[in-house]
């Protein structure tokens, strides 16, 4: 028995994660921030075009509204709701959080998280959905 | 047991396909079926010791209490970690595949050497160390140790683990690089870290924040879905990441 | 032989590179939370009205115009949005992709560390910059 402990297996290839759609949705998961890079660039993009006066400011809004560029966007959007309904879930299991001894229900946590979402999109909405 | 009773419970024929691998024979691992009555009772297990008492006794495999408290008959079920006496028959339909537990160096047909398993164990210390400075052991002293339900109620969950494997098998961290301590000892350290009469979480911290240590979970999540004990390792070991955070600042600022 | 082979076991030998204490992770975890956290929250409404109405003009005239972005931008608030929206989350974008590079395989980790967290800490001080300057200008 001795001996034999000291057995190590070959570490798993890099194709382990097709084997199992439980896999699959974790490297989904983890996948989100390939397309949060593109529009993080894109950011970036806009805060020199901003830096460098109003034609490169309507220039990169042109740019911005390329079929490509808006469907890579758009997939971001996506994105960042998929990683948000999977780390709000994560959290509580992450940071339970007790009040006068008793642990907040999970769903509540959860809920408040989505709520957050709401409200950050309401305030966007009056700061720049408004003539 | 007499026949009406066996076909009151649905009986039926099913296929069984298990990896043998036998050092001494041959060399390779190889799949070999079984064709057995089963019904709906019929557990793992129980189909594998049919398979050993009446169709081939040179099937190896680990067994002992049937009630998922042992922890010994984990197996992989068509690719999912599964212990055999929690595992029933009749919730497969068509092809059933058994082999060893994933990760883990095989013996012999499905018998794994799970020491590297026992060694992470050991290496969190997963034991009451009482070297508490404040109150030194005193053999006099009347009071035992005293714990209230709300303390109990801080690590219950995570006290409930069997040791039998199965997160392992499923995590992948564990699989990619076999000296990641894993899911069960990071959540049994974590559980002694919160049991209220412990005092060693210091000592554990040590094994906790390194790579090998909470670092190398990435919250794959799947070995909590596997747990037959609803233990929810992956919590666990997450909690130990904010422990080991709070560890790091403390020893920043004392320096 | 056998004792030799028992020597070389992992948790027998105490040596220092066996238990060296990751002093860096916690950085990295909390930066990565942190981001986890404002990439969920904030980044489906910046999203949504920067890169989707905003070019499809869908917002009002005036909502996004030269003069309104750079006044909003270019600001003390403009700096905290630049923090939350962009500096955080590329360390959770970076902590993913050093993680998942190690997943599939691809590079060594410890010079994945360096370029990943490396290129999300140039990044921000990039954005950050950017604001700035545009506030002095």
């Amino acid at each position: 028995m001795d001996k034999l402990s000291t057995q190590r297996l070959p570490p798993l290839k890099r194709n382990w994660w097709l084997k199992h759609r439980f896999f699959k949705l974790y490297m989904l998961r983890e996948a989100t921030v390939l397309p949060l890079v593109f529009f993080t660039l894109c950011l970036l993009a806009g805060m020199v075009a901003l830096l460098q006066g109003a034609d490169s400011w309507q220039g990169w809004i042109v740019f911005m509204g390329s079929p490509i560029v808006l469907l890579l966007n758009l997939l971001a959007l996506a994105a960042s709701l998929f990683h948000a309904a999977t780390f709000f879930v994560l959290f509580p299991r992450v940071m339970p959080i007790r009040i006068a001894g008793h642990s907040l229900p999970d769903q509540a946590i959860v809920a408040g998280q989505w709520a957050g979402v709401v409200a950050v999109a309401l305030l966007f909405f009056w700061l720049f959905g408004r003539a | 047991m007499n026949t009406e009773q066996i076909n009151a419970k649905n009986v039926s024929t099913k296929h069984i396909s298990v990896k043998r691998y036998m050092p001494d024979s041959s060399a390779e691992p190889y799949w070999q079926q079984y064709e057995l009555p089963v019904d709906d009772s019929t557990s793992l297990l129980d189909a594998l010791n049919h398979i050993k008492e009446q169709l081939d006794s040179t099937l190896s495999y680990r067994w002992s209490c049937r009630m998922a408290i042992c922890g010994s008959c984990g197996v992989m079920v068509n690719g999912i970690p599964k212990l055999g006496c929690k595992t029933f028959l009749r919730d497969y339909e068509g092809e059933i595949r058994i082999e060893p537990l994933s990760h883990f160096p095989v013996q012999r047909d499905l018998v794994v050497d799970m020491a590297i398993f026992l060694e992470h164990l050991a290496a969190v210390k997963p034991y009451l160390i009482d070297d508490n400075p404040v109150k030194p052991y005193d053999p006099q002293a009347p009071e035992t140790y005293q714990q209230s339900p709300e303390q109990l109620a801080r690590y219950k969950q995570f006290a409930n683990c069997i040791n039998c494997g199965l997160c392992y098998s499923a995590c992948p961290q564990f699989g990619l690089n076999p000296e990641f301590l894993g899911p069960a000892a990071l959540t049994l350290a974590h559980r002694y870290n919160l049991d209220s009469r412990d005092h060693g979480k210091k000592q554990r911290m040590a094994e906790l924040n390194r790579h090998e240590g909470v670092w190398s979970c990435t919250f794959v999540g799947f070995c909590s879905k596997v747990c037959p004990k609803h233990v929810d390792p992956a919590a666990a070991v997450n909690q130990g990441k904010v422990e080991a955070a709070k560890h790091t600042l403390i020893a920043l600022f004392k320096g | 032989m056998m004792d030799k082979l028992a020597m070389n076991k992992p948790s027998m030998g105490k040596n220092s590179t066996q238990h060296k204490q990751a002093f860096d992770e916690p950085l990295w975890w909390g930066l990565f939370s942190a981001g986890g956290v404002c990439f969920a929250v904030f980044l489906p409404a910046v999203i949504l009205f920067i890169a989707v109405l905003l070019p499809l003009g869908l917002l009002p005239a005036e909502a996004l115009s030269y003069e309104r972005a750079s006044t909003l931008l270019f600001s003390v608030p403009g700096f905290l949005f630049v923090g939350a929206v962009v500096c955080l989350p590329l360390f959770h974008a970076a902590h993913r992709l050093r993680h998942g590079m190690f997943d599939i395989s691809v590079g060594n980790d410890a010079l994945n560390k360096k370029l990943m967290y490396g290129g999300a800490a140039l990044l921000s001080i990039v954005a950050l910059g950017l604001v700035v300057a545009g506030m002095l200008g």
